[in-house]
């Protein structure tokens, strides 16, 4: 193993790619400064009577995770990422046991268990998990090559895909649907990177018709009639409730739509150009929760209107793009795998937040990257731009 | 680049949506966010009060606090803010119910409209103690708000004469209570704006008159955080403050005169009954009270379902409005009109005359007077004054039912009056062709019963009342009215209402006179039967009756021992002054009391006499020194002086077959579906030893009334025996039903 960063390497370390997320992190601790502090006329006046929000101070704690964060990212490149290939293994099997070992004892956190107590740290083992279903497929498949092959079939996709869904099982008795599902789209993104048979895309699209007419028959069809559900029955009852204010934001405003339907008005009210930084009321006065966390690019909406929500899908699409062009010119197959999972992993993530939160997709408790407040999300995500700056740094390195 | 493009795509879809809801759909989302930051709170306008005819205030509103949920505020509402609510306001089960219900109700577009909850919440709590727990927990109680409302109070509590409050104007003035389903519908239905929860008068003044009196609310708007919590400080921030300030309703100004209306109920000492007062020349409403009444404090507040289930179980029935809503048989004070209608129909003339002996034949029966041993020989004057049974058995007989009838439906007896106000029921006046709708048709004797104010004659108290005043101002039937005028909260008139005529019947003015002498001997001359409730300086007129019960509710209800007083005499009294030029007219009845002239003919006088006191100190002559207004007799049984011995007859040696059970006058109705209640032998006037022992010494009080009258018209003394009128006079009575009538041959 070697830590020794040679000149070249410097060469090829991501600017681009790494002054993006640079950038987003820091407008999100902008963003959460007003979504905490709210400077404006309205915090001004909140805090004289006394109704500043409890999350007074979670910009300085983001701020910090930021820095803590860059620092994360030269650890991850400073080594070698074949180290990674070797503890691949260890790690996939780590996460999973305490993933495991949450599902015993606990944090319960809204009903759900997704924290775990470690001494003063507290962390999410599926952020751990996913990262390690990345390494544990890119691993295999760097494993599993074989040149002039027309693409994986049913049989060899067994492997790869036990390695993915077991986690992902394990992950939805939580129960946490929405890691689930990032689990399932990243595993899924980087299988079909690895090249599939056409009739194994095929056979996925016949799945995906399939799922459409579970969640028509289960959710859209008038449930009184009493006719039978495929998967209704076996979700919690506030997972179909998401699904169902996800189907009809309208029906319920006070109910289960609340979040979306809030979301959405923040969203729309910001405009062309915004209500201006700390103005907001929807987030000022409360009326959209979880504001600092899964729902942070709504007051990100509202505070600043279209424009800048296109220049932070821009800086998004920077990044992504940057790191998938890490993945296409990695130097192995294992690297180009794990540059690729990672991309795929923060595009999963962000499509599925920024959609939940302008009503496009349900409600899943999907934290938006380099955005939302949080030490465990913000870490990891820079851990993975830590890989990507490495897996590039080292692409003309053998 | 498969990938590299399905990311361009994703965040194409996304920036695509974000264009949707930002740039096209903007507007909408902007309204949206302004009105979920917005509350509109509603300032409820006073209502208007309801004043005296001197503008004294019967109702007015006090301060107090409603408790309001706004749903949209209001998260885990029924988890955990009711049952918080329940145990800080000791809330049972049922109010929780309610509450959870009416949150239930709430529509989705009225969300962000706060419902009332919970009325009046410093009612049984003056140290305010619940409001203060409230306020204190207010953080935990998201949605809720206890808001500053105006509640009812009503002033109209007067002191009965054992100083015991008394409700007597309250059926009158009505209650207030939460509107229900119809009332919001149809109260509504020109946009009024009532709200769930909001209070409508519920009967009397303050249902009729509602619209007047409600005024319009008034609305503000107030920023407010997502738990509904008031940002004051931000007011003005978001909007233009739109605030609608709230118009005041209107006040009622009624023609009762309060200080009269406290006479009539410190002056009524009966357990139940009536009395109304009558301007005879407007047609307006002075007094008006019924006993026993409801609290309409309470009945405006949160009675309880204990609390309205004693009130209808109660026998003596507090919600009927008996003024206008139970009808009685009128007994004696039905005889002036039977009077009127024989001189009218020409089948009597001033000097007809009648000789009592006791009894009134027909047939092989004889109807009894009240006076075994008989008046001896009487002219009509005489006849009304010691209200003689015989001669009006005569009198109908001869002039047959309806010719009566037509009388007393021309003075509105037995039909509604018309008052609007208040629900009232029309009363019977029996003719032929009435009896005739029943099994057995019209026999005779029917007459001889409707003559004496019996048989199926049913009135209520304001009907007599106004049948009178119509004698008093010579024919002139008076629709009932209590409303005088609306006035804005200003002062300003806003409506006025005259005088409405039923209809003007002709009198005969000597026809009329001659009736009211005989009205007014029975108060002013010895051997009328309400002798000794005269007044000094004004001369009264008017007519005891005391009435065979109708039965109110039935018998099963009420208690054994109760039965004895159910089953007595009501006591009538209507009477007008001054008899030569009368200005109000007062009937005063007592249920199961005994006898109208001692029972009812005293606060008839009261009221009468307040009536002129009240007049003179207005007008600013100074009031009789004496205080004690009612002429009181001197002594009840006084020595008899020697006053010329009554020439009349002796009794006839038949009379005593008058006491033979078997010979009792027959009354049983007619056994139509109104035959319900028990047979009804004739009641008969009986005059009332104690107050009015012919030829006892006039008392000096009237002195200036005329002289008595000529010695051989005076009735025969009564016996010193005939103690209690009661027993005395009803023993016969207490017969078994007796035989088929026959016709006379």
């Amino acid at each position: 193993m070697q830590l020794r960063i040679e000149r070249r390497m410097i060469a090829h370390v991501p600017w681009v790619m790494l002054f993006a997320a640079v950038a987003i992190a820091s407008l999100g601790v902008w963003n959460l400064a007003s979504a905490s502090h709210h400077a404006g006329k309205i915090g001004e006046l909140l805090q004289e009577s006394g109704h500043a929000t409890a999350h007074g101070s979670a910009w300085t704690g983001q701020a910090a995770f930021v820095l803590v964060g860059l620092a994360v990212i030269v650890v991850a490149a400073l080594f070698d990422y074949k180290l990674l290939y070797r503890i691949a293994v260890p790690f996939y099997a780590l996460a999973f046991a305490a993933e495991l070992a949450l599902k015993i004892a606990g944090h319960r956190a809204k009903g759900a268990e997704s924290w775990l107590q470690l001494g003063p740290v507290r962390f999410q083992p599926s952020e751990f998990v996913k990262i390690g279903i990345v390494l544990m497929l890119a691993a295999f498949f760097h494993d599993d090559y074989r040149p002039n092959d027309p693409g994986y079939g049913f049989l060899r996709l067994i492997r790869p895909v036990l390695i993915a869904l077991v986690p992902a099982a394990l992950i939805l008795s939580q129960p946490d649907l929405g890691s689930t599902m990032m689990i399932v789209f990243t595993a899924t993104t980087v299988i079909l990177f690895a090249r599939v048979r056409w009739w194994v895309i095929a056979s996925m699209l016949v799945g995906m018709a399939a799922l459409s007419g579970v969640i028509w028959n289960d959710y859209i069809r008038d449930p009184t009639d009493g006719h039978r559900t495929v998967v209704r029955q076996l979700l919690k009852k506030h997972q179909s409730r998401r699904i169902e204010s996800w189907l009809n934001p309208d029906a319920d405003v006070k109910g289960a739509a609340y979040h979306a339907a809030q979301s959405m008005i923040a969203v729309g009210s910001g405009e062309l150009t915004g209500k201006g930084w700390g103005q907001g009321t929807q987030t000022g006065l409360s009326f959209l929760p979880e504001q600092h966390t899964d729902f942070i690019f709504s007051v990100w909406a509202e505070e600043h209107g279209f424009v800048l929500c296109m220049l932070l899908l821009f800086l998004y699409g920077v990044l992504l793009l940057s790191s998938l062009t890490i993945g296409i010119t990695a130097r192995d197959r294992f690297g180009a795998f794990v540059a690729v999972g990672v991309t795929s992993m923060i595009f999963w993530q962000v499509f599925d937040n920024i959609g939940m939160v302008i009503g496009l997709l349900p409600v899943t408790g999907i934290t938006l990257p380099l955005m939302s407040y949080g030490g465990s999300s913000m870490l990891s995500v820079f851990a993975s731009i830590g890989l990507l700056v490495n897996i590039s740094m080292r692409r003309h390195v053998f | 680049m498969v990938l590299g493009a399905c990311i361009a795509v994703g965040l194409l879809a996304l920036a695509v949506r974000l264009y949707r809801l930002q740039i096209t759909r903007g507007d909408e989302f902007v309204q949206k966010s302004v009105a979920n930051a917005l509350k509109e709170v509603r300032i409820p306008a006073d209502r208007g009060m309801i004043l005296d005819a001197r503008k004294d205030v019967l109702v007015d509103n006090r301060p107090s606090f409603d408790l309001q949920i706004t749903p949209a505020f209001c998260l885990h509402c029924k988890e955990e803010v009711i049952p918080q609510l329940a145990s800080y306001l000791g809330w049972d089960a049922t109010q929780v119910l309610k509450a959870e219900a009416q949150l239930k109700a709430v529509k989705r577009e009225a969300i962000f409209q706060p419902v009332t909850v919970w009325i009046d919440l410093t009612k049984d709590d003056p140290e305010r103690v619940k409001l203060d727990t409230l306020n204190a927990h207010k953080m935990d109680l998201p949605g809720v708000d206890v808001v500053q409302a105006p509640h009812r109070n009503y002033r109209t509590i007067f002191l009965d004469h054992d100083g015991k409050p008394s409700n007597g104007l309250a059926p009158l003035i009505g209650y207030m209570q939460e509107i229900n389903e119809s009332e919001f519908d149809h109260l509504n239905a020109d946009g009024a704006g009532y709200q769930l929860g909001d209070y409508v008068g519920r009967i009397g003044i303050e249902k009729a008159f509602e619209s007047s009196l409600r005024g319009e609310d008034g609305k503000r708007e107030e920023v407010v955080d997502a738990r509904g919590e008031p940002l004051p400080m931000l007011n003005g921030l978001l909007v233009a403050s739109s605030t609608v300030e709230p118009v005041p309703g209107h006040n009622v100004i009624l023609s009762i005169d309060a200080r009269l209306q406290e006479e009539a109920e410190h002056a009524f000492k009966g357990t139940a009954g009536a009395v109304v007062a009558v301007d005879v020349h407007t047609g307006f409403i002075k007094a008006m009270m019924s006993r026993p009444a409801f609290d309409p404090n309470l009945m405006t507040g949160r009675v309880s379902r204990a609390q309205l289930e004693a009130m209808s179980k109660d026998p003596l029935l507090p919600m009927i409005f008996r003024a206008v809503q139970q009808q009685y048989a009128p007994g004696s004070t039905f005889k002036p009109i039977a009077m009127l209608a024989a001189l009218r129909s020409g089948q009597y003339t001033e000097h007809s005359t009648y000789t009592c002996t006791g009894g009134y034949r027909l047939g092989n029966r004889t109807w009894r007077c009240f006076v075994d041993r008989g008046h001896g020989h009487l002219d009509i004057k005489h006849a009304i004054q010691a209200s003689c049974d015989a001669f009006f058995y005569h009198l109908g007989d001869v002039v047959g039912l309806d010719v009566m009838a037509n009388m007393a439906l021309d003075l509105g007896l037995g039909q509604p009056t018309g008052i609007g106000v208040v629900q009232e029921v029309p009363g019977i006046m029996p003719t032929v062709a009435y009896y005739d709708r029943v099994a057995g048709g019209y026999q005779r004797y029917m007459a001889l019963n409707s003559a004496i104010g019996q048989g199926d004659d049913n009135v209520t108290p304001i009907q007599l009342v106004y049948a009178y005043a119509t004698i008093a101002n010579g024919g002139t039937l008076y629709q009932p009215q209590v409303v005088q005028r609306v006035e804005s909260q200003d002062g300003e008139v806003l409506e006025t209402f005259a005088p409405k005529v039923v209809r003007k019947i002709d009198l005969d003015p000597d026809q009329r006179k001659l009736v009211i002498e005989g009205l007014a001997a029975v108060v002013n001359e010895p051997g009328g039967t309400a002798y000794g409730h005269g007044l000094k300086k004004i001369k009264m007129a008017g007519k005891t009756g005391t009435a065979q019960v109708k039965r109110i509710g039935t018998e099963h209800h009420v208690k054994k021992d109760t039965l004895s007083y159910f089953e007595r005499d009501n006591a009538w009294f209507v009477g007008f002054a001054p008899a030569e030029d009368p200005e109000i007219a007062v009937v005063a009845l007592t249920e199961h009391a005994g006898f109208g002239g001692t029972e009812s003919a005293p606060v008839v006088a009261a009221v009468i006499q307040k009536y002129f006191d009240l007049k003179d100190e207005d007008s600013g002559v100074t009031a009789t020194a004496d205080a004690s207004h009612v002429a009181r007799p001197v002594a009840p049984h006084a020595p008899v002086p020697d006053v010329p011995k009554p020439t009349a007859p002796p009794p006839a040696p038949h009379q005593g077959s008058a006491h033979d059970p078997s010979d009792a006058p027959r009354s049983g109705p007619p056994t139509d579906s109104s035959a319900a209640k028990p047979p009804e032998p004739p009641a008969e006037e009986v005059a009332d030893p104690a107050t009015a022992p012919p030829g006892s010494v006039p008392p000096p009080e009237t002195a200036e009334v005329p002289p008595p009258p000529p010695a051989k018209t005076l009735p025969p003394p009564s016996e010193p025996e005939r103690a209690g009128p009661e027993e005395g006079e009803r023993k016969p009575m207490a017969t078994p039903p007796p035989p088929p009538p026959e016709e006379a041959h």
